[in-house]
């Protein structure tokens, strides 16, 4: 495997002196030393390499490569998959060269800047994509700082190790200190081609699953053959303890987890020394793969959600959407290793990676957890499009089941289902106004949280009393954004699919089959709301403008890119629709994508 | 013992008023008429400036802590542990609510602490008096977070 190791800038050095420029108190009559003495900057550490610049140029191939010792034919940028680190300054002119050397048409989206459309590299919205042979060249001011990605736009591209981290440097201090920082980027590598990944997807719903089709389903299959057999049928994946039910429809039966590129046998390593405060920049690269992360024996305080800085929040955990980024400051104290363990949202697997002193060291693996089980919140996500079904559930039978036959499944979470959520479930709700554009006089005020919204629940599988985990309501800005208008209008999209079939859509309709765009009027302030009616979690991703993510914290919502929502959760972000042209708005699970959850929004 | 007399002449002075509004530190302050040498401290998101200080032991310092910053910030001088008890405290009482009756941070392991608090803006005044015998104190804000942050700075005390 070729892995290169390239200095990053000395950017908290950097970071250091202009902070002592803005202090404006002399540093020197207070008897210190001076600020350039201070051992502050260290590099950043990405296996993959690094390339900054004003002209940067990257090529894209297919080409033979090992993962996880193993060869096999990944998408190469620069030579490696993921590709390379690209760093960049917030106020410089950047210019991307790239050039396609495979044999079809590729695009390089990058993920979560603030650019002009036409470089925004979504093929076929903004631009045509880059022909094989072609060298496209973006160019574009960066605007922004923090940490994002980029990864290809054109079909299933991205599984194949299309994507790197993105970082910019700050032009001011950024609202944090740190010593030393290293890219974590975690990615679903899987062996099969994406287009059989996805053919498998069409033709057996939840092939990588062995399970069951859907909690109804299960309940249904109780009624007709009684609990033994139907929990017999279920033993396979109980055994293998295997994803339970469409909590993630490609998992570890295919997938290998990677962290920087480097499987959990790999055991990727970054070094501090003890006593040092570290930014680990976390990126879900995924194509399809929730992690929730944590780094046993270490708080991490989260600074960063999206590139965007958050008011501080001490965390023992956090679950990190497909696309989302978050930074984290740690402070390893001891001359010890950690490990830092990402499992998969359904427990099918994890990526790991460990924090040492020196290389060579490596900390316990903490114990996997059990997998989750939808169990009965989900059923929430039923509620406005099957209420037969509901209704026809019989409760009693539940209560009736035999628990000591449940033999591979999780009781613990059985015994955790909020049957109270149920029965609370508020079905006026759903029946709301859907019409877009309701009276202003009836919307709620900018930032206040959406009814039907869990932003203190960090969802399932994961045990809020076991641990301090994050929550989209911790997620808070220092200030409020420049545009502090409430919304004049809202629009309400339903996050729609049918898993049998794999079909995935908006407001029920595929991409394939939807007239025209969605009409944003330029200048104006949105609200938009995003019903999820499925039973999974959606990434919901919107290119060219940010979301503030309504989750009531008032003026100081935060900024986001990617925002999860959960099975049968309402959600909402104001957008100010200021960049004309046309955009990709999207569920960022890959597969989903493709199969249709996928719109154009125009601004104009 | 040297601490102990420290901790005896603290609470002998009389108490000082304060100029910034809405709090009063706790502890009873040395006269200002006492002050040694005026340290300024900028307080900001999420850093003090200076990151460190030499003080000699006996040395009275008053503190003016002006905070530049968007979020409201504390400036609280202790050792390592005690302010890491503080910091648990902090984080039981679920954030920093309600900050008017804060104004006296009392961990287990430092005995009282000296600590203002200071609003978006503000400047605040900490006159303080360096004890024997200690070589090492930290300055630190632990509204949740912060300290984790980067809101904290280093007393040298060797004199």
């Amino acid at each position: 495997m070729t892995t290169k190791t390239t200095t990053g800038l000395s950017l908290s050095r950097r970071q250091l002196l202009q902070g002592g420029a803005a202090l404006g108190f002399g540093a020197a009559t207070l008897g210190l030393s001076p600020a350039w003495a201070n051992p502050w900057g260290q590099s950043n550490t990405y296996p993959q390499g690094a390339v900054e610049g004003n002209d940067i140029a990257l090529a894209i191939r297919r080409e033979t490569l090992a993962i996880n010792r193993r060869n096999t034919r990944p998408i190469t940028i620069n030579g490696t998959s993921p590709g390379p680190l690209i760093r960049l300054r917030e106020g410089q002119d950047a210019t991307l060269r790239v050039t396609n050397l495979l044999d079809e048409p590729t695009s390089i989206h990058w993920h979560g800047l603030i650019l002009p459309p036409a470089v925004d590299g979504a093929p076929g919205i903004s631009f045509a994509g880059i022909a094989p042979g072609e060298t496209f060249t973006y160019r574009f001011p960066v605007m922004q700082n923090g940490t994002y990605w980029y990864h290809s736009h054109s079909g299933l591209q991205e599984q194949l190790g299309h994507a790197g981290p993105i970082v910019i440097d700050a032009a001011e201090r950024e609202p944090f200190r740190f010593d030393r920082e290293h890219v974590v980027m975690l990615t679903d590598w899987t062996f099969e081609e994406p287009a059989t990944v996805f053919r498998n997807l069409k033709t057996a719903e939840g092939y990588y699953n062995f399970q069951e089709r859907t909690i109804t389903d299960f309940l249904a299959d109780m009624r007709e053959n009684g609990f033994r057999e139907t929990a017999r049928s279920r033993a396979m994946w109980a055994r293998m303890r295997m994803s339970s039910r469409d909590i993630a429809d490609v998992t570890g039966s295919t997938y290998t987890y990677l962290v920087n590129g480097q499987a959990p046998e790999q055991n990727w390593t970054a070094l501090f020394k003890p006593g040092e405060r570290l930014r680990l920049r976390f990126i879900n690269g995924s194509a399809m793969t929730y992690f929730d992360v944590r780094i046993p024996g270490l708080k991490m305080t989260v600074v960063a959600a999206d590139g965007q800085p958050v008011q501080p929040v001490p965390v023992d955990e956090f679950r990190i959407a497909v696309a989302e980024t978050y930074d984290v400051i740690i402070t390893p104290e001891a001359e010890t290793a950690y490990t830092v363990f990402a499992e998969s949202m359904d427990r099918s697997g994890f990526a790991r990676a460990t924090l040492a002193p020196r290389l060579g060291m490596e900390a316990e693996m903490p114990e996997r957890r059990r997998i989750s089980d939808r169990g009965m919140e989900a059923m929430g996500a039923h509620g406005g499009m099957d209420h037969s079904d509901m209704a026809g559930m019989d409760h009693s039978d539940m209560a009736g089941m035999d628990h000591s036959d449940m033999a591979g499944m999780d009781h613990s979470n059985m015994a955790g289902m909020d049957h109270s959520n149920m029965a609370g479930m508020d079905h006026s709700d759903m029946q709301d106004d859907t019409s877009p554009g309701a009276s202003k006089g009836d919307l709620l005020p900018a930032g206040t949280a959406q009814p039907g919204s869990q932003y203190d629940q960090a969802g399932i599988g994961i045990d809020p009393d076991e641990r301090r985990i994050l929550v989209y309501r911790d997620l808070k800005a220092f200030r409020p954004w420049p545009d502090r208008r409430e919304p004049e209008r809202e629009m309400e999209i339903h996050l729609t699919g049918n898993m049998e079939r794999y079909m995935w859509s908006f407001d029920g309709k595929k991409f394939s089959e939807v007239n025209g765009p969605i009409h944003f009027r330029k200048d104006e302030r949105l609200r938009l709301v995003l019903v999820n009616d499925t039973m999974m979690e959606h990434p919901i991703h919107l290119h060219g403008m940010w979301m503030e993510l309504e989750n009531g914290a008032g003026e100081l919502i935060p900024r986001k890119h990617t925002i999860n929502v959960k099975p049968g959760e309402r959600v909402s972000a104001l957008i100010t629709a200021d960049a004309e042209g046309s955009w990709a708005f999207h569920c960022h699970l890959l597969y989903h994508m493709d199969a249709g959850m996928f719109r154009v929004v125009k601004v104009s | 013992m040297q601490r102990f007399s420290w901790l005896v002449l603290l609470a002998c002075w009389p108490a000082f008023a304060l100029a910034a509004p809405g709090h009063q530190a706790g502890t009873q302050q040395p006269d200002e008429a006492e002050v040694d040498r005026v340290i300024q401290i900028e307080a900001s998101e999420m850093m003090f400036g200076p990151e460190a200080l030499t003080i000699a032991p006996g040395e009275t310092v008053k503190f003016e802590i002006h905070n530049s910053g968007a979020l409201e910030h504390e400036f609280v001088i202790g050792d390592r542990a005690a302010q890491e008890e503080h910091r648990r405290m902090m984080q039981e009482m679920g954030g920093h609510g309600g900050h008017g009756d804060h104004d006296m941070a009392e961990g287990e392991h430092g005995g009282d602490m000296p600590a203002v608090t200071i609003a978006p803006g503000a400047t605040a005044t900490l006159v303080w008096t360096a004890p024997e015998g200690t070589s090492q104190l930290q300055y630190a804000c632990n509204i949740p977070g912060h300290y984790e942050a980067g809101m904290v700075g280093e007393i040298d005390l060797q004199g």
